[in-house]
């Protein structure tokens, strides 16, 4: 057991002042994230809340590009776009993969627009950043508190992406955005194909702009 | 009367009630990897669609009707009276998870209503902080550690499990609608009860036509999934083995 404190008292000073270092080292970058992932989410709801209380004036294609910059920056969409596909990925061929992250990035804007077009007295509240299970990225959790008492409870999931943090899935009182997407887009895919699933994505598009889809 | 003692009103009574019980399965729209195991997806489908054709003809045209000719005030008061007259069920559910403080703020909740809100109409009890739960026995069944089953879409009544089907009994037996025993009074207060639960689902039946693409699916996993979420009272366990597929990029190439 004290071993290792002989050990140490054998190096020299340099030595262990090296070691020291090097676990200050090690561990900053885990300092250093720690409520960045956080900073996403608070970007990310500011705008939405901003532009809630614009909303009439802006309308839906004003809110669209409002929104298009803050939403494109805080979200993995590209990788949310590949998983949502699942096995269907790897059957798509450039044109249709490309075709597919542009389509989703639309629907995900138009679909921020279409929803929170409304201003009521919605606030959100950011609650505990932590990491996930196995390290795999850090979640967030937050409740967007309505004046009626009935409270959404948000959880994003991010990962680390290109030296930042980027939502990759959402839970909505406990349901899964992607794995809601997921399970629908493969269903579509193995009953109607590739082309019904953009179709039907567009029509869903166009519904948001319209203010509904029926 | 003839239709007060016969095996068929009895009946007639017991599904009147039970659609009264049920509709919580149409309201909560609020996973694995691939959606939900659904082994009898092609006769849940063909149900789906008879209650979507149901619903978009004879349903959703009434209930939207009720919200045109009542006033708000009265659709609460509604609400209440309904939501109180089902609420023996959560309390009978709390005592079966072992929640004994919940059990006891349930408890005082429906007295409180029951008699200060005068038979439930007005709803007194949040105003001293005895907020509405929401338990039933499927949720029971989970927190006893039965696995959901087969995903179910019955008629008329929606998306349903094997696990969450017995609440259907348990909730006709504790609402209190069914001891009245007067068929005049229990069958309108029973439609009344089913118009004034699918006025109230409208938001989530409007989601869910905006959101889904595959509007069978979406219904299915959001189900499920918010099954799942009451269960645990808010907080699920994140799903490891979809959290390990998604982010260890276990398919599809990098874009």
């Amino acid at each position: 057991m004290y071993r290792w404190k002989i050990q140490l008292k054998r190096m020299g000073i340099t030595h262990r002042f090296r070691i020291g270092l090097l676990l200050i080292l090690l561990m900053i970058p885990q300092c250093a994230s720690a409520g960045e992932a956080t900073e996403v989410v608070a970007r990310l709801q500011s705008a939405l809340l901003s532009t809630m209380k614009d909303a009439d004036r802006l309308g839906f294609e004003g809110r669209y590009r409002q929104l298009e910059p803050v939403v494109i920056d805080t979200h993995d969409l590209p990788f949310i776009a590949r998983i949502a596909l699942g096995r269907h990925w790897r059957a798509l061929n450039e044109e249709q993969r490309a075709m597919m992250m542009a389509t989703f990035q639309r629907l995900s804007i138009a679909s921020y627009a279409g929803r929170f077009d409304t201003y009521t007295g919605k606030k959100f509240k950011i609650g505990e950043e932590k990491p996930l299970p196995r390290g795999q990225g850090r979640m967030v959790e937050s409740q967007m508190i309505k004046p009626d008492g009935e409270n959404v409870q948000f959880t994003y999931l991010l990962h680390h992406v290109n030296n930042q943090w980027r939502i990759a899935n959402i839970i909505v009182n406990g349901v899964s955005d992607l794995a809601l997407k997921r399970a629908e887009y493969s269903s579509l895919l193995d009953r109607e194909g590739f082309q019904s699933l953009i179709a039907k994505i567009e029509e869903q598009i166009r519904g948001y702009a319209e203010g509904s889809k029926k | 009367m003839w239709f007060d003692n016969s095996t068929y009103a009895r009946t007639l009574l017991i599904c009147g009630v039970a659609v009264v019980s049920m509709m919580p399965g149409c309201a909560s729209l609020s996973s694995k990897a691939h959606g939900t195991p659904d082994s009898l997806e092609q006769v849940n489908r063909s149900i789906y669609d008879f209650n979507d054709y149901l619903d978009r003809k004879i349903a959703k045209p009434v209930a939207d009707t009720y919200v045109r000719i009542t006033h708000e005030n009265i659709r609460l008061t509604v609400s209440n009276f309904f939501d109180n007259i089902r609420y023996f069920n959560v309390i009978l559910n709390d005592v079966l998870q072992g929640k004994g403080q919940q059990g006891l703020s349930d408890m005082s909740r429906f007295l409180i209503n029951s008699t200060v809100g005068v038979g439930g109409l007005f709803n007194v009890a949040s105003e001293f902080g005895f907020d509405a739960q929401e338990e039933d026995f499927g949720q029971t069944l989970g927190v006893w550690g039965a696995g959901e089953g087969s995903y179910l879409v019955l008629p008329f009544l929606g998306p349903n499990s094997v696990r969450d089907a017995p609440d259907l009994l348990v909730s006709t037996a504790t609402n209190g609608l069914f001891y009245v025993g007067v068929a005049a009074v229990t069958f309108p207060l029973a439609i009344l009860a089913a118009i004034d639960k699918r006025a109230r689902a409208d938001k989530a039946f409007n989601f869910r036509d905006q959101a889904a693409v595959e509007p069978y699916v979406f219904t299915r996993e959001a189900y499920l999934e918010h099954r799942r979420y009451l269960i645990y009272d808010g907080s699920p366990p994140l799903d490891d083995e979809f959290l390990e597929e998604i982010f260890d990029n276990g398919e599809g190439d990098q874009p």
